[in-house]
Formats: C-alpha cells, structure tokens, sequence
C-alpha cells in the first residue's frame, strides 16, 4: 500500500488551533507539563471510527475553527464540541466519516455546544514528535498554535479501499449533560475547616471567562485562612484555593509545580467532563472517599 | 526522617518532610526519591518534587494500609552520604540597566546600590530544589536575606528567554520567554533548557550554581560560541 505525505493547508487559522495526542509523560522533573488534548473521550471517539491507534494526534479546535484545503485523499471524523463543519460549503454529519478529495475545502465554524472540538485524520498527524509525544506546548514544540498560511502532514494512501463505516452509531455525548465532577480530597483539604468543606461540597460553582489549556477559573469565592504553602508538586485535575479565595482547575498544560494550597484532585474522567464546560456554565462537587 | 504520608487516591500519594527550605531535607528527599525509583520502577509512573513532598504517581493500585507501610520502608533508608554527589555549575550573568529591567528598582527599594546588590547576589552557592514553573526554569534556594523581594502583584506580560530574576527567597532564570511575576536583575547568555538534548537541562536536582558576573562583551562573545554551537558546559 502507497503512502504519501501530503499537506492541509490553513487559509484561516481559527481562534485556537493545535494538534494534541494524549501527552508527554514521565517529563516532569525537567518541569515538562503533560500536555494532551483537553478532552480525551472526543480523541478515543475519532481515532477508534478512523481505527487509528488511541494516541494518533488530532487537530484540537476551540472558538471559532479553521478554514483548509487537503492536497490529497484522506478521511477525517469531527467530534467532542459541536460545530457546523462545511465539505465544499455543504454541511456534513458529525461524528461521520468525510471522504475528502483532492482539493476538499473545510471550513469548521464557530463553536455552539461545550468547548473542543476535535478532528481525526487517517493514520493521524504526521507532525513532529517531541520527547515522545506530538502535542504542541510553547518552548517544546516548533509550533504552539496554527497560524494562518500553516500547513500540516498527513499520510494520504489514494489506492486503499476502506469497507463502508457504519455511521449510524450515534456519536455519544452525554458527557455534555454532566454538571457532577468525583474529587478526592487534595494534600490540604484537611486543613480547610468542615464549615468550608460543606460549602465547597454543596455550592454550584460557575465556570469564569478565565478558561485555557492550562487552567479553568471558577467565579465564587471561598473565604478562608489557610497558611500559604511552599512550591508542591501539581497535577491537571489539581484544584487550587488562591489567597483572595478563587477555586482554580489546571487543566492539561498545566505547570508541574504549583504555590497555591491544593485542595482537591479531579478524577480523571470527570476531567473531560469539566473541559468542554463553557464560561457561565455551573458545576459542583462530589466527594469519592 | 521526620515524615508523613498522604494517600490521596488509589494511584496517587505524596510524602511530606515538615514544612522548610532546607539543604537536609533536600538530600533526604533525593535519596528516597533515588530509594523508590529503584526498588519501585514497576509501580511508579513519576515523581514530582516540590520543596518539602515528593508526589508519587503509581501505575499499580495503592491502598492506605500499603501508603503506611511504605513510609515505615523509607524511615528505615539509611541516609549514605554518597548517594548525594553534588556538582557547582558556574552561570555568566550579565548584570546591566539593560537586561536587568528591575535593576534600578531594586536599588531603591533596597536603598542598596547596584553594584551591591550583584554583589550579593553573584557571591552566594546556590542549591537547585527542583524544577517547576515552566520547562527548565529552576528553583534556586540560597538567596542573601536582603534582598528578599515579594514578587509584583501584577505580573509582567513578556519576560526575556535568559532574565535572571528575584521573587521571594528565590532567584532563578526564565530560560524562555514567560509572563512572570519576579524582578529583573540581568541575563544569562546560556542555553538552559533544549528539549533536543537528552537530558533537556544541565545542572540536576542537588546540585549547586553560582552566578558570575560578566561584562557585556564577554556576555555577546559568550551568545555568539553558543549559537554556532562551541559552547561547552562544565562544572566543578
């Protein structure tokens, strides 16, 4: 079977546009975040209906998507945050596999439901890999974000015949309808008095306007006096409760150490969850013992 | 060893010295760091270190009775003294108006002139804690009391790749450009972090680093042999 690289060319950039695989571990003494796509059960969904290994890299898209053309034959699968995707200014199925031409022209509009979205492609991304993974982050990858004129390698393979995919398995998302993130209680949630442990455990909490990859903010505040601490080890998922009483969630870029009292530690699954919730959005917490 | 053990969930536990910056409890915790990594290669993913826990993520399930059992393990390490071979790495810093942007306002806020303030801050051994923050950047412990320098409360946008910088107890150097919230004394012409060499930073955990100042022709000769690749590290 022939194997070609070709290229999608980027003739609009999008607001936030990279490529993510699962991320870069076993880094974090040389103070390398993890990385990763945000949401990893969009990532799982696209790379097994392209039956890609689980960790091919994937464009992860966030605001309003990109615009590109393909040079050559290829298959691609939008899921995680729903969007309009246009193939050649039709509207296409998310969650269906597109059979794109040469010259296919996409264009991913803007973001109407959660936070990311994410595209796979055949075989995955062929860009480069560092340190042993392809997810983009500032300082260790070429690249941190796609600019408009950017192209990226895929491996196109013209001749393959692939049987038809049954695509009408409806792409689950109920993810998106989950409010309720499982934590465990972080290194200092002990010192936090049971008052404030009720509170924290029965309020609704609003995402704030201050979402990224590295960190979601969250509005309300907890007034408390804890004793500051000295620089800890930090996870994504971590929940740190800042001097002024802010909750904040690092999320997958987040650094490796951190100065704040961690209060809680997200389960992992319930952190896909928090990553496509919107600014306004409320969620709350249920502690796993 | 003076510590404790908190589980806090099923692949996740972090030991914890009592709570200080300290040469002793650095070493103790690298040579338990050193004790799991070799004993528990299987059942540890990473360790992370911060100044006073090692954070450990487990790739095998850990209960709350093992978490207990392991700290009574690691009391019985016996603390070798070998096991903590240090080196010094001797960094050029350009100490100037120019690349120190917070020179001028260190002075007066110290009411100590510039050339003391480089003085008392290219005079001190360093150890290096860990890294944390942003890849390369290291958490250097060691800082004349004088000039303790609480960090801005508003946070500049864009810091230099290189800036030397004071924030707290703690110098350090931005080895890429980062918005950050410490105090701009100079710039170190070295390449501190390359994710393309293996491994991506040169002094480790441990280790010692001293500054020395350089004038600034000695600081573009020394750019210059690093960007056509002559420059070589060493240490003592």
């Amino acid at each position: 079977m022939i194997k070609l690289p070709a290229y999608i060319q980027f003739t609009q950039p999008g607001l936030m546009t990279s490529v993510q695989d699962l991320g870069r571990f076993g880094q974090a003494q040389y103070g390398i975040p993890y990385s990763g796509a945000m949401d990893r059960y969009a990532v799982a969904q696209v790379n097994f209906i392209l039956r890609n290994p689980k960790d091919a890299a994937v464009l992860e898209m966030s605001g309003t998507g990109p615009e590109m053309v393909f040079e050559s034959e290829t298959r691609i699968v939008f899921a995680g945050a729903e969007t309009e995707v246009l193939l050649n200014q039709k509207p296409v199925k998310y969650g269906e596999v597109i059979e794109i031409q040469p010259e296919d022209h996409v264009v991913v509009k803007r973001i109407k439901k959660g936070q990311w979205a994410y595209m796979g492609i055949q075989g995955g991304f062929e860009s480069e890999s560092v340190a042993g993974s392809k997810s983009w982050y500032p300082g260790i990858t070429s690249r941190d974000r796609i600019i408009k004129g950017d192209s990226l390698c895929y491996l196109s393979e013209p001749d393959r015949y692939y049987p038809p995919v049954e695509t009408k398995a409806k792409i689950r998302s109920d993810w998106f309808r989950v409010s309720t993130l499982k934590v465990y209680p972080g290194p200092e949630w002990d010192q936090l008095p049971d008052l404030l442990h009720n509170r924290i455990l029965h309020k609704a909490f609003r995402i704030s306007d201050m979402v990224n990859r590295m960190a979601y903010q969250l509005e309300e505040v907890i007034a408390h006096e804890l004793e500051p601490i000295l620089t800890s080890p930090v996870y994504p998922g971590t929940i740190q409760l800042t001097p002024a009483g802010k909750l904040i969630i690092l999320m997958r870029d987040a650094q490796v150490t951190g100065g704040y009292p961690r209060i809680l530690q997200v389960e992992n699954t319930s952190l896909n969850v928090l990553s496509q919730k919107k600014p306004k959005e409320k969620i709350n917490f249920k502690l796993l013992t | 060893m003076n510590i404790h053990i908190k589980h806090i969930h099923q692949k996740l536990v972090e030991i914890f010295w009592q709570k200080e910056i300290s040469p002793k409890i650095l070493h103790e915790m690298i040579v338990t760091k050193s004790f799991l990594e070799n004993q528990y290669a299987d059942g540890i993913k990473e360790i992370r270190m911060g100044y006073h826990s090692l954070s450990l993520k487990l790739s095998l399930d850990m209960s709350k009775q093992d978490a207990e059992e392991l700290l009574e393990e690691i009391q019985n390490i016996k603390l070798d003294q070998t096991a903590f071979s240090s080196k010094t790495w001797t960094l050029p810093v350009c100490y100037s108006k120019e690349m120190g942007k917070d020179l001028e306002s260190l002075s007066k806020l110290h009411q100590m002139e510039i050339e003391e303030i480089i003085s008392r801050h290219s005079t001190p051994e360093y150890l290096l804690y860990f890294y944390g923050f942003i890849p390369g950047f290291m958490y250097l412990g060691g800082l004349d009391d004088t000039l303790f320098t609480p960090r801005k409360s508003n946070p500049d946008r864009a810091i230099a790749a290189g800036s030397v910088a004071i924030g707290g107890y703690q110098t350090g150097i931005y080895p890429n450009e980062s918005p950050g919230g410490w105090h701009v004394i100079g710039n170190c012409p070295l390449p501190l972090f390359d994710i393309h060499q293996h491994p991506p930073v040169m002094p480790q955990v441990g280790d010692k680093v001293r500054f020395r100042s350089v004038e600034i022709i000695e600081y573009e000769e020394i750019k210059a042999m690093v960007n056509k690749g002559e420059f070589n590290w060493s240490h003592d």
